[in-house]
């Protein structure tokens, strides 16, 4: 359903126009129905891969594709529903008037914008703010405003940056449900995360990213036979990107 | 091209509940108001100096809107990456400028339609007051210059499209929208000038500015075009091949902005 081949990224960074390696050859293969895990620590090139695969940025090098079609194509974006990381949204729109738009550019009937936005507002419980300006709400809100409008027009595939990020204990068992629902929906999530407990708990497989390289792989039975958790494994490749020993 | 509709309306709706809307049609009521007082204190001019004001508080309080809240409805989506909401749906960089554009079109013509009811019904209530000095006057010409203003305000927007394109920051699109609306209102009277025989300038005008004059004429938007606010104050005719040529000459100028606009940014990227 997703697939990356062989994708670098370099940034130029200040007035020397200093290279930074943010992806280097990354390849990556997601099948349909899979709830896909990305881990790494903080800069490690997880929100770049997730802004190659919305064409927000361009890859130097390789290929991406959402089923089958090439990302840079307006629409192999017409089935993807995407949270960003910190979302934020037109201070003046309410929640409604986001969902609105967001049904709108998918294609939606008025009636199917209606019915869905029902339906999310209740679910992400937004219910008593949808006819608030955004800008009036709380980060958590926001984020689960985001999330609706991810979700408005049914998306089979599902990309979602840092989906936890800013939620108090309510919200994030409520995009963990979200999550579980979804993959119970047949529906191909990837979503990135630092927090090792999310990828464990809901990722049937994860990969590590450090430093722009993917480093591991694999299904979490496998990531995790013969270690004691994620947190294990993750620190040790960790250590060995940086060229030391696991403590 | 389904999507050009709902981006243009999120654009519009977020550019009309800005507060900065409030503030400028509060600031045009209070010109609206100090021309009643102005124009009687010329009684013999009041119709020109009251239509004369009215139109030029309309096109001010336009200007306005196009520089503090269509560029700041441009710079926000990239600074606070909004247009993240916009992109991640099937919709190409190319759509969303048309798409933005188009709401930016919508909230300068009702912004500026609402402007003048209000112009017309201060203008009304001093013709009603004091028709004897209303005798050259026509609300046709009137609704001419404010429509050439609204085109005049729907060019410059256009341009400041342009430079959200290609420059980094929303202060650099706001400078460089105000240097072309100060170089586009006045370009073209430098020219004639420049261009009058050196006896009757009483000094030489090197090459070098002469072509640099020149060369701005053509890159600039000539805005002054647009302005026919005296011929409207004094009910002067104006050529229906004037109005249509200006009108060609700006819409061509808005689809080649446009069109720059959007060959630029399908290369942008969005970090």
């Amino acid at each position: 359903m997703i697939t990356i081949k062989g994708i670098s990224k370099v940034f130029k960074e200040g007035i020397t126009g200093k290279r930074i390696m943010a992806l280097e050859g990354l390849d990556l293969d997601i099948p349909k129905g899979e709830v896909f895990g990305f881990l790494g620590p903080n800069g490690a090139g997880k929100s770049t891969t997730i802004k190659i695969l919305m064409n927000l940025i361009f890859p130097d090098t390789g290929t991406a594709t959402i089923a089958g079609k090439d990302v840079q194509i307006p629409e192999a974006r017409k089935r993807v529903g995407y949270l960003p990381e910190n979302p934020y949204f037109y201070d003046y729109l309410t929640a409604d008037e986001l969902l609105w738009f967001g049904g709108k550019t998918a294609g939606l009937t008025p009636s199917t914008i209606r019915e869905r936005s029902d339906f999310l507002v209740q679910k992400v419980d937004l219910d008593n703010a949808r006819r608030r300006p955004l800008r009036t709400y709380s980060k958590g809100m926001l984020q689960r405003a985001g999330l609706a409008l991810a979700l408005i027009h049914d998306p089979d595939v599902i990309i979602l940056d840092e989906p936890m990020s800013g939620l108090d204990p309510v919200g994030r068992k409520m995009v963990g449900d979200l999550l579980v629902e979804l993959k119970q929906q047949g529906k191909t999530v990837f979503f990135s995360s630092h927090i090792l407990n999310d990828i464990e708990r809901f990722s049937d497989r994860a990969g590590i990213i450090i430093k722009g390289k993917l480093r591991l792989v694999d299904s979490l039975t496998n990531i995790l036979k013969g270690n004691k958790n994620l947190e294990d494994v993750f620190l040790r490749e960790v250590a060995s990107a940086e060229g030391g020993v696991a403590a | 091209m389904t999507s050009l509709w709902p981006i243009a309306f999120i654009t519009f709706k977020e550019g009309i509940r800005n507060r900065a809307i409030y503030g400028i049609t509060l600031f045009a009521l209070l010109l609206f108001g100090a021309t009643a007082l102005v124009a009687t204190m010329v009684p013999r001019e009041v119709g020109k100096v009251s239509v004369d004001m009215a139109l030029s508080t309309i096109s001010f309080s336009g200007l306005l809107i196009v520089l503090f809240v269509g560029i700041n409805l441009m710079a926000k989506d990239l600074d606070k990456r909004t247009i993240y909401t916009v992109l991640a749906r099937s919709v190409s960089r190319p759509q969303y400028i048309v798409g933005k554009f188009l709401g930016m079109v919508l909230l300068i013509t009702v912004t500026t339609l609402s402007l003048s009811v209000m112009a017309m019904a201060a203008t009304f209530i001093l013709k009603m007051t004091h028709a004897e000095f209303f005798t050259r006057f026509s609300w046709s010409m009137i609704a001419l210059s404010v429509f050439l203003t609204t085109l005049m305000l729907i060019l410059l927007s256009a341009v400041s499209f342009l430079f959200a394109s290609f420059t980094s920051t929303s202060f650099i699109t706001l400078v460089l929208t105000i240097i072309t609306y100060i170089i586009g209102q006045s370009i073209s009277g430098v020219k004639a000038l420049i261009e009058s025989p050196p006896q009757a300038l009483g000094f030489t005008v090197s090459p070098v500015t002469m072509k640099l004059v020149q060369a701005a004429y053509y890159l600039f938007p000539n805005l002054s075009l647009f302005n026919i606010k005296l011929q409207a104050a004094h009910d002067l005719p104006v050529a229906t091949s004037y109005v249509v040529w200006t009108v060609l000459y700006g819409v061509v100028y808005i689809c080649l902005a446009i069109t720059l606009a959007a060959l630029i940014f399908r290369k942008k990227e969005f970090p």
